[in-house]
């Protein structure tokens, strides 16, 4: 239930997108903290996650999963198991 | 999850590799993890791991490093790591640069834009329907065809516009991309199919057109996306959700195929097709093992599975007739397989005589590979290997990693063809009547080497083959062979350097210019346009930008005879002196004495010429060089269509 851990696929689709350590990967890790982390990204880390899941987000919610905790309830409300 | 534990594994060891900078390691590793994943997260990982280490991809691959500028009218960004990592398995590294959404045409044509200062060895044109001809869909709604041709030809004259205009100041190599052919249009599946101004048609005609202007535009290759798409489903190709909302035209699962597709498209203007095909016999051609089951027993044939080795011989014979080498390397005797074509000719596809050559006895097969090679005057990168046996193709890996290997599906033989078809080995966007004709040219090699063993004499040898060289502005011939000539020639070529089309026009049209390629004719047959020389004066020098010939004529005084044809044509445009140029390179040893052994005196290094580069220098005043006695010229005025026919004396 704590929101202090990052489960570890999540972590490592968001290290290899942003191209940054999982350890940087905290739940408050948001999108105006990492360079690497630009809309282009954005995209790219959404679609990984995607493929990984088997989810599909709505894409008017897409612009607003701005952050690690932010994706990681999405996901939970899609009912992936992470 | 055995799968997820490989795949940990995997990503371990590239990491280890990357860290160890052995790329080769790397690379192999790389392609296992894509083979048993194809999570866009291993993908990115295997694109970053690869940018780590692009310095020894090029020092110990020998990667050719592409600087590629994608002009664009849609979303390409997600897809950039799969490009560059399916680059790196075929051997490239790219620098990618993305342009602006539609600024195409300013990118493409004003001199300062960000792509002319990028200066890019390709450029990549990847625009969607509604940018090329947006009004097609609603011109084809109509179901009449009114303004649908006019729509096309319009559409047409732009692109031409475009791509012409761009080639005038650029002379980056381009790979245009076509148009998917709309999958839900209004007419429906059966108005679609049955008007001939549907979309789907009008779409498809207008595909056709634009690979017919590509083929007009030198160093320009048409992307077929269509072929893609329609190959794995239009309906799966996109996703409808990320291109309305994103303005990507592909779906996750498309971007391998897709960037695949793309890297295979734009090697055609980077590498000539490998030219000889190696293939097993036992479980291979057919199925079966002749040894065991003897002529009669062997699989092929109209029935199954005989029928799946058939159509394998079909497609090789079809290889053939655009003039890829076939040979046979099979562990065998030679007596039983000579009986089994004899035999089974009926259901066989391809006669012994298809075949340049065979290597049937119980050698070690890279041996054979390797006779091969010196018999044919041919690189092993030449070559391709077709193997049933994993221990074979294991071997032929390590002892000639030069050579392309191709394993067959033994227990899915119905599969041979498309393993076959899946490689790019053989990919060409040009086929020259040169290529057509080699299997004659290398087969009256074969006979030439029979003769020189009966003839004593090298110059009496020489004089009984009846040479006959014919000098073309490189102009007058075929272009297209010439920019193949430099991009394949190795041996005999002293400065290994790669002109696009544009410059070897360059050469021709400038005051003093010579842009030369000689063709070549004997008793035994025509070797057609095998030799390109491409020069410049310079004051009262000539210099020799590039000098090359085909491998398979070196030897026979047609270099010196290309050579005293530069000379004289140098004097008659006011140079008094010729300076050639070697640089060294791991293939072109061959030459290295060429001009010394000419009669020039190499120039003293000096500091501030490219190091790489030897000169060489010969008074022509002095002591031109002259054209072996047993040759016969023709065309010796041809230069006359080349600009540089200034007369200064």
């Amino acid at each position: 239930m704590s929101s202090q851990q990052v489960p570890s696929s999540l972590r490592d689709i968001l290290a290899d997108v942003l191209e940054i350590s999982p350890e940087q990967i905290t739940p408050d890790l948001s999108i105006e903290m990492v360079e690497s982390w630009d809309s282009f990204r954005h995209l790219q880390a959404i679609l990984a996650i995607e493929g990984e899941y088997g989810v599909q987000f709505d894409p008017q919610r897409i612009p607003e999963l701005t952050s690690v905790s932010l994706l990681q309830s999405e996901l939970e409300k899609k009912g992936a198991t992470l | 999850m055995q799968n997820d534990s490989e795949r940990q594994d995997l990503r371990r060891s590239i990491k280890d590799a990357v860290s160890k900078r052995d790329a080769v390691a790397a690379v192999k590793h790389g392609r296992d993890l894509l083979a048993v994943s194809s999570k866009p997260a291993d993908v990115m990982f295997c694109a970053s791991s690869f940018a780590g280490i692009t310095d020894v991809l090029q020092d110990q691959l020998r990667a050719k490093r592409l600087k590629a500028y994608v002009v664009r009218s849609v979303t390409v960004e997600p897809v950039l790591p799969f490009l560059a990592t399916e680059a790196v398995l075929s051997n490239y590294v790219l620098d990618l640069r993305v342009g602006g959404y539609g600024s195409y045409v300013d990118e493409m044509l004003n001199p300062r834009s960000e792509l002319a200062k990028f200066k890019p060895d390709v450029v990549f044109v990847l625009l969607d329907l509604e940018e090329i001809a947006g009004r097609l869909p609603d011109l084809c709604a109509g179901g009449i065809g009114v303004g649908v041709e006019e729509e096309i030809e319009e559409c047409l004259v732009r692109m031409a516009q475009l791509l012409r205009s761009f080639r005038s100041g650029n002379s980056a190599r381009l790979l245009l991309q076509g148009l998917v052919v709309p999958d839900l249009a209004s007419l429906g599946d059966v108005g679609e199919a049955n008007l001939r101004h549907s979309l789907t048609n009008a779409v498809q005609r207008l595909n056709q057109k634009l690979a017919v202007l590509c083929s007009t535009i030198a160093d320009c290759v048409f992307f077929d996306v269509d072929r893609l798409a329609a190959r794995s489903g239009r309906a799966r190709w996109r996703d409808a959700r990320m291109f309305y909302a994103s303005r990507l035209p592909l779906s996750l699962d498309s971007f391998r195929d897709y960037s695949r597709g793309l890297v295979r498209s734009f090697s055609t203007l980077f590498r000539a097709p490998r030219k000889v095909l190696c293939t097993d016999l036992d479980n291979t051609l057919w199925g079966g093992v002749l040894g065991e089951d003897g002529p009669e027993g062997i699989a092929t044939g109209s029935a199954f599975p005989g029928n799946c080795y058939l159509d394998y011989q079909k497609y090789l014979k079809q290889l053939s007739s655009r003039g890829i080498l076939l040979a046979i390397v099979s562990k065998n005797n030679e007596a039983d397989v000579h009986e089994a074509f004899q035999i089974r000719s009926a259901d066989i596809a391809l006669s012994l005589d298809d075949f340049v050559a065979s290597k049937i006895s119980w050698n070690e097969k890279s041996d054979s590979i390797r006779e091969l090679a010196h018999e044919l005057s041919l690189g092993l990168d030449s070559f391709v290997f077709v193997d049933d046996n994993p221990v074979e193709c294991e071997a032929i890996r390590q002892q000639l990693p030069e050579v392309a290997v191709i394993v067959t599906p033994v227990l899915e033989p119905w599969k041979l063809v498309e393993v076959l078809a899946e490689q790019p080995f053989f990919d060409a966007a040009v086929v020259t009547d040169d290529d057509v004709n080699r299997l004659n040219e290398y087969k009256s090699q074969a006979q030439r080497a029979e003769l020189a063993s009966s003839v004593g004499n090298r110059d009496e040898f020489l004089g009984s083959l009846g040479i006959v060289c014919t000098f073309l502005s490189a102009l007058q011939a075929p272009l297209s062979r010439a920019v193949q000539l430099l991009a394949k020639t190795n041996q005999f070529n002293l400065t290994t350097r790669r002109h696009s089309a544009a410059e070897i026009e360059k050469f021709a049209s400038v005051a003093g210019g010579q842009a030369v390629v000689v063709r070549v004719r004997d008793r035994f047959g025509d070797a057609g346009v095998v030799g390109l020389a491409l020069a410049r004066n310079e004051g009262d020098s000539c210099y020799i930008d590039s000098l090359l010939l085909s491998c398979r004529v070196i030897g026979r005084g047609i270099e010196t005879a290309l050579l005293a044809h530069l000379g004289e044509h140098a004097l008659r445009t006011g140079a008094k002196r010729l300076v050639g140029e070697y640089i060294a390179t791991k293939k072109n040893a061959p030459c290295a004495d060429f001009y010394s052994d000419h009669g020039f005196a190499q120039r003293v290094p000096s500091e501030e010429v490219h190091s790489d580069s030897a000169f060489y220098e010969l008074d022509l005043t002095a002591s031109a060089p002259t054209s072996p006695k047993w040759i016969t010229l023709e065309g010796k005025e041809s230069n006359e269509l080349s600009a540089s026919a200034v007369f200064t004396s």
